[in-house]
Order: C-alpha cells, then sequence, then structure tokens
C-alpha cells in the first residue's frame, strides 16, 4: 500500500472520529437522560456551521472566536430547547419526536431560504503543510483533530471528574433517585443541552471549514450519530469515544477498500447485524424506554 | 364519551354517529371530481389516498408498540419491484402489483423474524437502520433500479386513462384497504398485538405468541406497503429513491402521530390534513415546509391525543367552561 495513501487514510480516520465523537456527545447525553431521540441534532450541527460562516466572513471575525460565538449562541438555544420542547414531553416518546422534527424542518427550512443550497466554505483555520519524509498532511487536519480531541477530552473529564458531571451520571442511571439525592433534575437537563448543542454547533464549523456547507449535511451527520450511540450503547460516556472511533475508520476505510456506493451498504447493515446481535450496544446497559 | 351522550344518536342500541360521518365523507369524496376539474388536484388527492393505506398500515405494525422506522422503504421495495418487472420482463400491471405486495409482506414477514427480538426503541433504531439498507440497496444496484436518477419506463396502470379514472381507482383501492385493515385490528389478532403492547409479559403469560403476532403484523403492515408502493409506482411511472428514505419514512410516522395513533381514523385525519393543508398555501412556496412544522408543533401542545381527540377535546373545553359559568352563577 503507499504510504500516501495510508497517511491520507489514518488522518481520515483521526478526523472523522473526532468529528462524530464530537457531535455524538451531546445527542447521546439528551438520549441518555432524558429518553428523547433528539432528530433535531443534526440540523443544529449544521446550522452552527453557518453562524460560524456568518460571523467569520460576513462579519470578519476571526474564525476561532467565530466558531466560540456560535458555540456559545448554540449552547443557549439548546436551554431553550431542552426548557421549552424537551422537558414537556420527556416520558412521551411520540411527542418528543414530533417536536424533534418540527425543529429541525423549522430551522433547516430557515437555511434553505436565507443563504440557498450554495456551496460555501469557512475560511481554512491553519495554513501549511506538515512534512516528514514521504508523508505529508496539511496543519487544517491536524489542528481539527486537535481541537476535536482536546474538546471531547474536555467533555469526558467534566463527566467523570466533577460535581456537576457525576449529577448527570447519577441522572442517566436513575432520575427519580437522583432526584431523592437532592439533585435539581431540570438544572442538569439544561446543562446536558447546552454543552451537547454546543459541542454540536462546533463540530459543524469545523467541518465546514474543513470540507464545505450545505443545508442538508445535519441529515447525514444525524445518521452517524445514531449509529454511534447504538455503537457505543445507551448510558456509556467512554463508549461514545470508542465508537467514534470504529465508526470514523469504517467511514475511511471501507470507500477505499469498495465503491462509494457498496461502501454504504455495508456500513449500515454492520450496524443491523450489531443491532440484532447485541442491542445494547458494545458499552451499554439495557434501555427502557417506552 | 360518557353514555348519555351516545345515547341521543343511536338506534337498536348501535351508534350511527360514526357511520354517518364517514358515510358522508365517503359519498363526499365520490362526487369530488364533478367540481374538482384541475388535474393537480385530483393527483393531490390521489397522493393522499396512496399515502392513507402507507400510514394506516404503519399504525397496523405501531398497535403492537413498535415504530416501524422502515416504512416508506418498504414502500419504496413494493413499488421498485412492481416497476422493475414492469420494466424489464413486461409483466402487466394486474399481474406486478400483486405480486410486488406479496413479495413485500414475504421480506417483511423475514425481516420481522430477527427483528421480532427487538423491543420498543431499539425496533425502531434497527429498522430505521434496515430502511437506510434498502435504500442503499436501491441506489447501488443502479443497473437494475436506475440508482440515483430514477426509473423510469414503467407500464402505466391504465392506459390512455384521465386523471378522473385514477382517482376513482385509488378512492376504492383505499376503501377497500381501509376496510380491510380495520377488519384486521378490530379481530382477535389486533387484540392480541394490543395486549403486547401493553405488556408483552402478562400477555406471553396468557398464551399469545409475541414474536408469532407481531411478525403477522409485519407481514399484514409491509403488504398493504407495499400495495400503495405498487400502485404508485405504476400511477408516478417516475421512482426515485428519495422518496422512499428516512425523511419520508419520519413523515409517514408525522402523519400517524399528528392524526392521533390511539384510534383507526387518526392516521387518515393526518395524512389528509399535513398533505392537503400546505397544497393550499403553495403560493407561499419556500415557507411551506414552516406551515407543516407549525401545524407540528400546534397539535403536540393543544391536542395530546392528536387531531382525532379534538372532538373529545372540544367537548371538554365545552363542559369546562360551562361549569365554570354554573360556578360563577351560584356565587
Amino acid at each position: 500500500m503507499d504510504p500516501e495513501l495510508l497517511v491520507g487514510t489514518l488522518s481520515n480516520v483521526l478526523i472523522s472520529s473526532a468529528m462524530f465523537t464530537l457531535a455524538a456527545l451531546g445527542f447521546a447525553f439528551i438520549f441518555n437522560m432524558m429518553g428523547i431521540l433528539n432528530l433535531a441534532h443534526g440540523a443544529i450541527y449544521m446550522i452552527g456551521g453557518y453562524v460560524t460562516y456568518q460571523f467569520a466572513v460576513v462579519f470578519g471575525l476571526n474564525p476561532w472566536a467565530a466558531i466560540l460565538i456560535s458555540a456559545v449562541i448554540f449552547a443557549l438555544f439548546g436551554i431553550f430547547l431542552e426548557k421549552y420542547c424537551f422537558r414537556p414531553f420527556i416520558g412521551n416518546f411520540d411527542f418528543s419526536v414530533v417536536v424533534c422534527v418540527a425543529v429541525s424542518v423549522i430551522l433547516q427550512q430557515a437555511v434553505n431560504i436565507m443563504v440557498g443550497t450554495k456551496i460555501m466554505s469557512i475560511p481554512s483555520l491553519a495554513e501549511g503543510i506538515f512534512r516528514a519524509g514521504l508523508v505529508s498532511v496539511s496543519y487544517e487536519r491536524i489542528t481539527i483533530f486537535v481541537i476535536g480531541g482536546i474538546l471531547a477530552g474536555i467533555v469526558i473529564c467534566f463527566v467523570w471528574k466533577t460535581k456537576m458531571g457525576l449529577q448527570m451520571q447519577a441522572v442517566t442511571q436513575n432520575r427519580e433517585a437522583a432526584s431523592l439525592q437532592g439533585i435539581n433534575v431540570n438544572r442538569v437537563y439544561a446543562i446536558a443541552c447546552a454543552i451537547g448543542s454546543g459541542l454540536a454547533a462546533v463540530a459543524g464549523s469545523l467541518m465546514g471549514a474543513f470540507t464545505s456547507l450545505n443545508p442538508f449535511m445535519g441529515d447525514a451527520m444525524l445518521l452517524k450519530v445514531i449509529m454511534l450511540v447504538i455503537l457505543a450503547g445507551a448510558g456509556s460516556t467512554g463508549g461514545v469515544v470508542i465508537g467514534g472511533v470504529i465508526l470514523g475508520a469504517m467511514n475511511a476505510v471501507l470507500p477505499v477498500l469498495f465503491s462509494g456506493e457498496v461502501a454504504e451498504v455495508i456500513y449500515v447493515a454492520i450496524i443491523v447485524v450489531l443491532l440484532l446481535s447485541r442491542p445494547q450496544g458494545l458499552f451499554g446497559h439495557e434501555f427502557e424506554i417506552k | 364519551m360518557s353514555d348519555n351522550q351516545l345515547s341521543k344518536h343511536t338506534i337498536g342500541g348501535r351508534n350511527l354517529v360514526k357511520p354517518s360521518v364517514y358515510g358522508g365523507v365517503v359519498i363526499i369524496l365520490a362526487g369530488l371530481p364533478l367540481f374538482i376539474k384541475s388535474p393537480y388536484w385530483l393527483h393531490v388527492f390521489i397522493l393522499t389516498f396512496i399515502y392513507i393505506v402507507v400510514a394506516v398500515s404503519f399504525r397496523t405494525i405501531a398497535i403492537s408498540g413498535q415504530f416501524h422506522l422502515a416504512h416508506a422503504a418498504f414502500m419504496g421495495v413494493g413499488a421498485y419491484l412492481a416497476g422493475m418487472a414492469s420494466k424489464w420482463f413486461g409483466w402487466p400491471p394486474w399481474l406486478t402489483i400483486p405480486l410486488a405486495a406479496l413479495a413485500t409482506a414475504g421480506i417483511g414477514m423475514l425481516i420481522g423474524y430477527p427483528f421480532a427480538r427487538l423491543r420498543a426503541l431499539y425496533y425502531a433504531l434497527g429498522s430505521l437502520f434496515f430502511g437506510l439498507t434498502i435504500v442503499n440497496i436501491i441506489i447501488a444496484a443502479k443497473d437494475w433500479t436506475g440508482g440515483w436518477p430514477g426509473l423510469t419506463g414503467i407500464e402505466p396502470l391504465i392506459s390512455n386513462a384521465s386523471r378522473i379514472h385514477y382517482y376513482y381507482f385509488f378512492l376504492g383501492l383505499t376503501l377497500l384497504c381501509l376496510a380491510a385493515l380495520y377488519r384486521f385490528e378490530f379481530s382477535r389478532i389486533g387484540t392480541s398485538l394490543k395486549a403486547i403492547n401493553q405488556s408483552y409479559l402478562v400477555a406471553s403469560s396468557v398464551g399469545i405468541n409475541e414474536a408469532f403476532y407481531r411478525i403477522l403484523a409485519m407481514g399484514v403492515g409491509c403488504f398493504f406497503a407495499g400495495l400503495a408502493g405498487a400502485t404508485y409506482a405504476h400511477y408516478n411511472l417516475l421512482l426515485s429513491w428519495t422518496s422512499f428514505n428516512l425523511l419520508a419514512t419520519l413523515w409517514i410516522v408525522m402523519y400517524v402521530l399528528i392524526g392521533g395513533i390511539g384510534n383507526f381514523a387518526g392516521p387518515i385525519i393526518g395524512t389528509a390534513i399535513l398533505i392537503m393543508v400546505p397544497e393550499f398555501a403553495r403560493e407561499l412556496r419556500e415557507y411551506v415546509p414552516f406551515i407543516s412544522a407549525a401545524m407540528l408543533l400546534i397539535v403536540i401542545f393543544v391536542m395530546p391525543k392528536g387531531l382525532a381527540g379534538l372532538p373529545h377535546l372540544v367537548r371538554s373545553w365545552i363542559t369546562k367552561l360551562s361549569e365554570r359559568k354554573m360556578a360563577g352563577d351560584a356565587s
């Protein structure tokens, strides 16, 4: 195998793993704690990229500042979503799906109307190419991977080490018991939604800088994120990272081995087989939602 | 609904409100082509009839508590099987439609067997990705299915027919399918499925074979999805995978949930409202999806039982208002 392809594939594996993990963490939080399948997550990921574009290109801000602003805006939007769209429908799976679809339709159509389907790209975050012997990797790829990895690491440390994170774990395990211990469950929900939506916006911005933005990029990412959460299993935060690496590897390696369309079939079929043989995922526990 | 309210409209102990409403709707629909001459609106009605069958058959699987998120994909299986049989083998529509529907039912039951061990959310996610697999296979097998651009060259259902012929054909077909699905739901099998939904443990303890009934429900639901898909193929004459992807399934789910999943009439009302109302507003062009989304939000925040629960809801509001008035008068 020639080294160029090998390095290219490897860097693709790393970048897709980081992006999938970043986008999936928020989805996994909402899914694990509230039992809500947040189908609007893909739309938040997409529109987060567009908001960054708006600040970075139209208002001419530094791209890093633009990403930060976008993350804050969507963290606030996450709090809004939690309070008015998710909380009324906890335990009502049917209507939580409806509300997510409605929010996603509104966001996606708003982007469609405002920017149309023309392809745009956030300015590159880092210039130049890193060379070492035979291999060469652009600094942009390295930057995106490092940022994604650091952010995912911070969130995992937050969940595992801080008081708030432990409260989140407690709510994931048993909502009523956590509430009895004096944990403000609604505040935990709000923080989880804020972090999740903010991370999705960052992932969308990084992906928009790495490739390009289009109004339908959220749908593809949403499917990847659902796959990842199935792979990791409900209730497992560390599993999301490992699942992200597995999925990222599949995402980068399968198109090299097979033609594009066949790779898609195999990709999805693997997930179906996994669900049938191990519904609780690789690291999760059985999860009951009515 | 309390008993004294019912008794006003009953003859010989039978409630006549619902049958007369249904009969009235059917008569109006049968007379509609006399007033609507626009082929476009007839097309909208025909699409509504097709999606009513799909939505009600979705609900047939859902009464056992399973969200079959591959339903549009199964409609696509029926559509593509009928379309391919018509295009590549030249089979006539009266042969391809039943065969495609039966084949879809067979595939559904085959898939239902391994899927019977998944419940609730896991079933929903499993079927979601199975539907995705189907759509990806349709795209990948481009030599037979036409791939991305779609499948063309299907023989029309009725040669040299106007939209009015198709309108009556689909009206009749939909009524037949609805009658069959209604009988199925209120048969012994349907009752068993509802029991499984309430508690699969209790249901299996009284001798209901959970896996068998759920596979049966899959077969029946997929049969009607395939039937709708196959007739759609011979009506539309152009098949594109985008009509059967996840988004299409989600909209079918929206039709059912907005109409009210707890009621047989729910999916019918939901489909009619969610397809027709955006068509009335089609001058707004790109703002139409906002209307659909707004309808979804209004229904879930105001009507907990969906649109089919609206009469009940209005009645409870009136009762509440009159009670408040009486309390005001008394004080």
